[in-house]
């Protein structure tokens, strides 16, 4: 077993009435990535933030954090020394140039001009930016800002990389560019932590995923072994058509919402049969993925932290 | 790698500083010169219409007497200007702090970094009025030289107190009570324009309550050469307000800051 970066037990934040964060606990070995996936307003950033002291957690006797040994409420600066951090939000230096961005953060940390000009150098390369070096932030475009963040946070070398939201808002060719990065990364033994609405990243990225929901931990573990364990195999989606007239027979699963079914089933002829009692060409059958469990564990329906 | 690499107290203050250094030379002559052209149009102004009509004050031609605060002046709307407006922006719109945190950096870092290139701007500005003011041969020199440390010291003072407004302003339209409110009117009754000791008896003690006051009487006292036991005093006010309003700023934009 890889040595734990990350260790969590009894995690809680308040906003007022709210409950961010509800005992929470988690641990993530090293070289490894780990996703939190929740709705929005689940308190996946809320927890995130927590682990390098961006977020100040509420006093709680069992609480224990700890970042590579230390607890960000007393040793934050060592924790973000031996972390890189890719925000949610763009928060690029806009009047700044994309090297003096890159510059400015070699200097908070204290590297010296030969090694940041060629870790630099370096970086802008791996993320395709080179050509990028002069360019004012305003003329990026989404992903390219995005890859910035990336190699920004990885300026010094980090042990660990944390990333809110990483693909949110790109299109495909970027997204696949930044998860191969990753996976790289992942193999010359960096040890991510991000959160994702994407299922699909947190099955081709993750190791292990926690699905939170409304501050708690509704289920975690590797995302193959979780879909095996929670899910049936087949999914046969309906849209837009009124389905109280048809039974639904045994050995099968009803989700979903008023315009919108889905059956379940571990038995795939018990679904194709169904599938034929259908109006033609409304029925799509499929395997299930992440995202069922998704739904199966936070619902259809929105709420109003959403 | 570990963590004893860490950069030093000193390196982390000074990086927050470099980078608005970075910024600010970034567009030298959009920033550079209007410090320049500022007492140069005053100079015209008051040189050639109103200096006219007043003799002296203080025992000063009206225009060193008014010169001699505007070199402190210049100081405080400079650095008022960056730790409200620019640290507002800052926080708000540009999520710049929020990136520096993420590195190596506390709230406390980061802020007073932000008072150290306040007090730089201060520096520069009064250096730049002393410059354009002794080349027209308005300031006496040597004397004069010393001032642009009090444009420093005025520029660490009003960047604490702009950090601690900036720390409860909700919106970026509320500075405009700050200078036309607050700002404004220091600069009319903390002896810039005409000494303190012409206000009405009742009043002259309001008017040293008003931080600006004191690096005015500091500037103009080391202009004369009058070293006193009084300078003290005026140094002594400018360091307890910069700690005082440091103080409430930092714990204010901390909460802002952190979440």
């Amino acid at each position: 077993m890889n040595e734990i970066v990350i260790q969590v037990e009894h995690l809680y934040k308040t906003y007022g009435s709210v409950k961010a964060v509800n005992d929470l606990g988690f641990s993530v070995p090293s070289a490894t990535c780990f996703g939190f996936l929740g709705p929005n307003g689940a308190g996946k950033t809320t927890a995130l933030t927590m682990l390098y002291g961006m977020c100040d957690r509420d006093p709680h006797p069992e609480t224990q954090v700890k970042v590579f040994g230390y607890d960000p409420q007393k040793n934050e600066l060592a924790i973000k020394f031996l972390s890189g951090v890719v925000p949610q939000e763009d928060n690029l230096d806009e009047e700044l140039n994309v090297f003096q961005n890159l510059w400015v953060y070699a200097n908070f940390y204290g590297m010296k001009k030969k090694e940041a000009e060629e870790r630099i150098a370096y970086l802008l390369d791996f993320f395709e930016l080179s050509e990028k070096k002069k360019a004012k932030i305003r003329e990026l475009s989404g992903g390219m800002k995005r890859r910035l963040l990336i190699a920004r946070a990885l300026l010094h070398m980090p042990k660990l990389l944390i990333l809110d939201e990483p693909t949110t808002g790109l299109d495909p060719q970027v997204r696949h560019l930044i998860w191969n990065k990753l996976r790289q990364l992942k193999q010359e033994g960096l040890t991510i932590l991000l959160t994702t609405h994407y299922m699909e990243e947190a099955f081709q990225l993750c190791d292990t995923i926690l699905i939170m929901d409304k501050g708690r931990k509704v289920l975690e573990g590797n995302p193959k072994a979780l879909l095996e364990e929670h899910l049936e195999p087949w999914a046969l989606e309906v849209h837009e058509i009124n389905l109280s007239t048809i039974p639904v027979p045994v050995g099968i699963r009803k989700d979903g919402t008023s315009s919108h079914s889905v059956f379940y089933a571990h038995d795939l002829p018990l679904l194709q049969k169904l599938n034929t009692q259908l109006p033609p060409g409304t029925g799509f059958l499929r395997p299930t993925n992440l995202e069922d469990l998704f739904f199966k564990m936070t619902g259809r329906l929105l709420n109003e932290q959403q | 790698m570990n963590s004893n690499n860490l950069p030093t107290f000193f390196h982390r203050i000074f990086s927050v500083w470099y980078r608005h250094v970075l910024v600010y030379t970034r567009n030298l002559i959009s920033n550079g010169l209007p410090p320049f052209m500022e007492p140069l149009i005053f100079l015209a102004g008051v040189g050639i219409g109103l200096g006219k009509f007043i003799g002296t004050m203080e025992n000063l031609p009206y225009l060193e007497f008014l010169a001699t605060a505007l070199l402190v002046t210049s100081a405080m709307f400079t650095s008022a200007f960056e730790c409200s407006y620019g640290t507002f922006i800052r926080l708000e719109f540009d999520k710049v702090y929020d990136g520096m945190l993420s590195a190596p950096l506390t709230v406390n870092n980061v802020l007073l970094g932000e008072i150290l290139w306040a007090g730089t701007k201060g520096f520069f500005f009064s250096f730049a009025v002393l410059l354009i003011m002794s080349i027209f041969g308005v300031l006496p020199l040597p004397h004069a030289l010393l001032t642009p440390f009090i444009g420093f010291l005025t520029g660490v003072m009003f960047g604490a107190i702009s950090l601690w407004i900036t720390s409860f302003v909700k919106t970026i339209n509320h500075f405009s009570f700050y200078f036309t409110g607050i700002l404004s009117p220091m600069f009319f009754f903390s002896g810039v324009i005409f000494p303190i000791s012409h206000l009405p008896k009742v009043i002259q003690p309001l008017a040293w309550i008003f931080p600006l006051s004191h690096p005015v009487a500091l500037s103009r006292h080391v202009c004369k050469g009058e070293y006193d036991f009084v300078l003290l005093l005026h140094l002594l006010y400018i360091i307890g307000m910069t700690i005082v309003a440091g103080f409430l700023g930092f714990r204010g934009l901390r909460k802002r800051m952190i979440r």
